[in-house]
């Protein structure tokens, strides 16, 4: 039986959906069959071939406190949590905040602000609303969240994997409570871009049965997670428990899922696995069940596969066809679902079939009871809920009313990085960077741009056949992640691709590509969405083209929470190696610049006019973009494979401090305690640490930041003499890339390749000075950074 | 091609080149568009509908796909049905 300590529960539930405003009214609905699904009223139709979505009717949303600041997806977010954290009777006032976390999935973000910035006059306050980022922060500020705080944005899997994230932070002891679930809003991008790939269905969408298309729907789900000895002591009503989740890649195809069925396999099977239990344990499985071609016959012959010969009591049903496809937030409604047919001991149906359609179900559905159209009673154990996404990502989970038999790694494997892969303004490759760090070379601009072209695809083996599918974003993450496994001299082979995976981490991901996709169904209208632009609008979709030039096909997650993600995502890769659910990660952080990334910056007026570096105390910042992926390797791997590794990740500490979204002023404390958990979790003194690179970028209040919190967390006498390093003053503020960059920067210090002496600052007071500093001496580099909102995590690197 | 179609077809080239992501410097007017190099697939075939429609006032939708082989015979589509 699982051990209490990594025992993980479900103590509240939250949801909002078209078939209600709370968890309760959403289940009794779907257990009557009732369908969300209508004309849909929030988006122009107008010369449509599909006109139906599935929309949330809740007045409270715009009245909830903050509402001005938060995109409607943020709003359907924090409304679901709300439930979830009431339900859980979770008092913040007794919570120790740094414990409490969230965990958001989304697809789209915020993309009803897009619309409205593109349509009303541009305006800055719908600027900090459009990344998926907001959501997770809007939840952490309403209810007092200090802990772990990001998102998740694998498209369709979001919501699932946020789950399985938040079990894995309790069972690492990194968190003993997070609300966690996902969101999204129905809106004329999604809307248009699946008109575009003439995947919606003219009539309501119908799983496992017509499979002519889906129909789009909102809104969020959320759970209360915690470790159930948190839950036991707080006298919390425990709702069930949540045992193992597998998330896996395809390697196939960007929108469509292999028709084998492997990668849906390899995400079931590792959820049984992590769960402790075998086929015959489920009794339900809440389905992806889109009512696409491809997914239902891939997902037919998954489920067959896996349980026709050791279930015969195996029921599966798509509540899709009441809720419509809500996108991130499915995984997260579904999950709730899951739960309420696991403790009310009801299989929920797929509504939509006519006479004749159960005739042909009943010739395709085997021994599997696919539930049509009505709710059937039965006593289950072990349930689980499946997630197909876009991008080739698959995600799996089984909740039960067992403690099941998870369990973890005796001993937590030490983590090494082995490969580089680095795409920067001013030059790609490590040698480029080497030799423009070593020159002191500044920034072109105060916008500066990477570009990746031929040279740089020919060496990664690239086609154009391939590239040419990929916006920029994903181009910068393909030739980076490339790069890197070359750089590690890892081969990707059908024997070991299930054993690598992915953290992409990302501020604002393919933001620029939303915004272009919006700026052409504004002008155009929603029937003229282009189908070859839209699967480059989901976050994930660099993720998942990565997955699919490398062929790696294990775990595969976008984070994203501000310009920290670069460093978050080492966290999740690590958290993952440590689990022994990978022994190989690729972790990356990748931001793009482009004429409208530059023109959004602009209009929050933090792009400097000049050049300068750390500590310039100005305005703005030099903006700049870039890719840079990390191969993060288990010791047994390393010497497996005879892996040369640059340095050693000796631990992790994240935090949030929960500040005004779009700011950092205020984060002192939480990038503090990320710094002092680092430590902790490194078995390392505060006054071990050497050096640190931090994310001062010259902006007086990002500057002024970073300086009192190592004054609160060093205090002044080991401050004064702590070389702070800055990457970005050789490649402007790339956000998640510059983050991961400072990762990289602790590797190449450490492997000698920056050479004897590297440029420093040191604070001294107010003032800061510049020195130097012997490289040799160096024995554990910090790399901090922190995200707009105050999200933070701070890394601890040690020579390997 | 007379010189009406190859103007059209040059303006195909800018239109692939900047839809569909297709290197200038490989885009001949032979070159198959659906062949290894360039992997054109369903999704692109809707896109060059498309851009054809709004550029010359051209249905394509449903007609043979011998007319979609390279530029050349897009080009030739086109100025036969604008």
């Amino acid at each position: 039986m699982t051990d209490h300590k990594i025992r993980c529960v479900v103590t509240g539930l939250g949801m909002v959906s078209a078939i209600g405003n709370t968890a309760d009214e959403c289940w009794e609905n779907a257990k009557a069959g009732k369908s969300g699904i209508k004309p849909a009223t929030s988006v122009v139709t107008e010369g449509c071939y599909a006109n139906l979505g599935a929309e949330v009717s809740a007045p409270d949303l715009d009245t909830l406190p903050g509402a001005e600041e938060m995109d409607r997806v943020s709003r359907l977010c924090v409304k679901a949590a709300g439930e979830a954290v009431r339900d859980a009777g979770l008092d913040m006032q007794k919570e120790d905040a740094g414990r409490v976390g969230v965990i958001m999935g989304s697809c789209v973000g915020g993309v009803v602000s897009i619309e409205n910035y593109y349509r009303n006059g541009e305006r800055a306050e719908d600027v900090t609303k459009m990344p998926i980022s907001a959501i997770a922060n809007m939840v952490a500020r309403a209810y007092g969240a200090g802990g772990v705080v990001t998102n998740v944005a694998n498209a369709c899997a979001a919501g699932t994997i946020s789950i399985a994230y938040a079990c894995d932070l309790i069972r690492a002891g990194v968190g003993d409570v997070f609300i966690a679930g996902g969101a999204d809003a129905f809106a004329s991008v999604p809307y248009a871009g699946f008109l575009s790939l003439h995947a919606l269905d003219a009539l309501p969408c119908s799983p496992f049965n017509r499979c002519s298309g889906i129909t789009l729907g909102e809104g969020s789900g959320a759970l209360v997670i915690e470790s159930y000895d948190h839950a036991v002591a707080r006298g919390a009503h425990i709702i069930c428990e949540v045992l193992g989740a597998g998330v896996s890649s395809d390697a196939h195809h960007i929108t469509a899922p292999r028709p084998d069925g492997e990668g849906q396999m390899n995400a079931i099977l590792r959820a049984l696995k992590n769960s402790g239990l075998t086929p015959k344990d489920i009794s339900y499985i809440n389905a992806h069940g889109t009512g696409t071609a491809k997914n239902d016959e891939a997902e037919f012959l998954s489920l067959h596969t896996i349980f026709d010969a050791e279930n015969d009591d195996l029921s599966v049903s798509s509540t899709k066809a009441m809720v419509g496809h809500c996108l991130g937030a499915a995984g997260a409604i579904e999950a709730v679902f899951t739960v309420k047919a696991l403790t009310d001991g009801v299989v929920p149906p797929t509504v939509g079939y006519t006479d004749e359609d159960l005739v042909r179900l009943s010739e395709r559905a085997g021994k599997i009871d696919f539930r049509p159209n009505v709710a059937r009673e039965k006593q289950m154990t072990n349930v689980m809920s499946n997630s197909f996404a876009f991008g080739g990502n698959n995600a799996s989970i089984v909740f039960s009313r067992e403690a099941g038999n998870v369990t973890l790694p005796e001993k937590k494997q030490d983590v090494y990085i082995t490969g580089l892969g680095l795409v920067l303004p001013g030059g790609n490759g490590i040698p480029a960077y080497l030799e423009r760090a070593a020159k002191g070379e500044a920034p072109d601009s105060p916008s500066v741009m990477s570009a990746v072209g031929h040279d740089d695809f020919d060496a990664c083996g690239l086609k154009m056949a391939f590239y040419r599918k990929l916006d920029k974003f994903s181009q910068l993450q393909a030739v980076s992640g490339m790069e890197a496994l070359a750089d590690a001299h890892l081969t990707v082979t059908d024997d070991n691709a299930t054993e690598i995976g992915i953290v992409v981490g990302t501020s604002e991901g393919p933001l620029s590509t939303v915004c272009d996709f919006q700026r052409e169904i504004v002008a155009k209208g929603n029937a003229s969405g282009s189908a070859f632009k839209f699967p480059n609008t989901v976050y994930n979709a660099a993720g998942g083209y990565l997955s699919i030039c490398s062929g790696i096909k294990g775990y595969n997650v976008t984070v994203t929470n501000g310009a920290q993600s670069g460093l978050s995502g080492i966290a999740y890769a690590m958290n993952i190696i440590r689990e022994g659910q990978e022994s190989i990660m690729l972790a990356t952080g990748t931001d793009e610049n482009s004429e409208i990334i530059d023109s959004l910056y602009r209009k929050l007026g933090l792009v400097s006019d000049h050049v300068h570096g750390a500590y310039a105390n100005d305005a703005g910042f030099v903006l700049g973009d870039g890719s840079v992926s990390l191969v993060l390797e288990s010791a047994d791997s390393v010497k497996a494979r005879g892996a040369a590794p640059y340095a050693k990740v000796l631990g992790y500490g994240m935090a949030n401090a929960g500040v005004k979204f779009g700011t950092v002023s205020g984060s002192e404390e939480a990038v503090a305690r990320a710094i002092r958990t680092a430590c902790d979790d490194a078995g390392i003194t505060l006054a071990d640490v050497d050096a640190v690179i931090g994310f001062a970028n010259g902006q007086a209040a990002v500057d002024k930041t970073e300086i009192g919190a190592y004054r609160l967390a060093f205090g002044d006498a080991k401050l004064t003499a702590l070389p702070l390093l800055s990457v970005k003053d050789t490649v402007g503020e790339c956000r998640a890339a510059s983050a991961a960059l400072s990762a990289a920067e602790a590797a190449l210090l450490f492997s000698g390749k920056r050479g004897s002496e590297v440029k420093a600052y040191l604070a001294n007071g107010e003032t800061v000075q510049t020195t130097v500093v012997k490289t040799e001496s160096l024995r554990h580099i910090l790399a901090v950074a922190v995200a707009a909102g105050g999200a933070v995590t701070a890394v601890l690197l040690g020579r390997a | 091609m007379n010189e009406e179609t190859k103007a059209i077809a040059e303006r195909i080239k800018v239109l692939l080149n900047e839809n569909l992501g297709i290197d200038a410097d490989v885009l001949t007017d032979e070159i198959p568009l659906f062949g290894d190099e360039i992997g054109l697939d369903s999704i692109d075939s809707l896109e060059i509908i498309g851009f054809i429609d709004d550029e010359w006032g051209v249905q394509m939708t449903g007609v043979g796909k011998e007319h979609f082989y390279n530029v050349e015979s897009l080009a030739k589509y086109v100025a036969e049905h604008r």
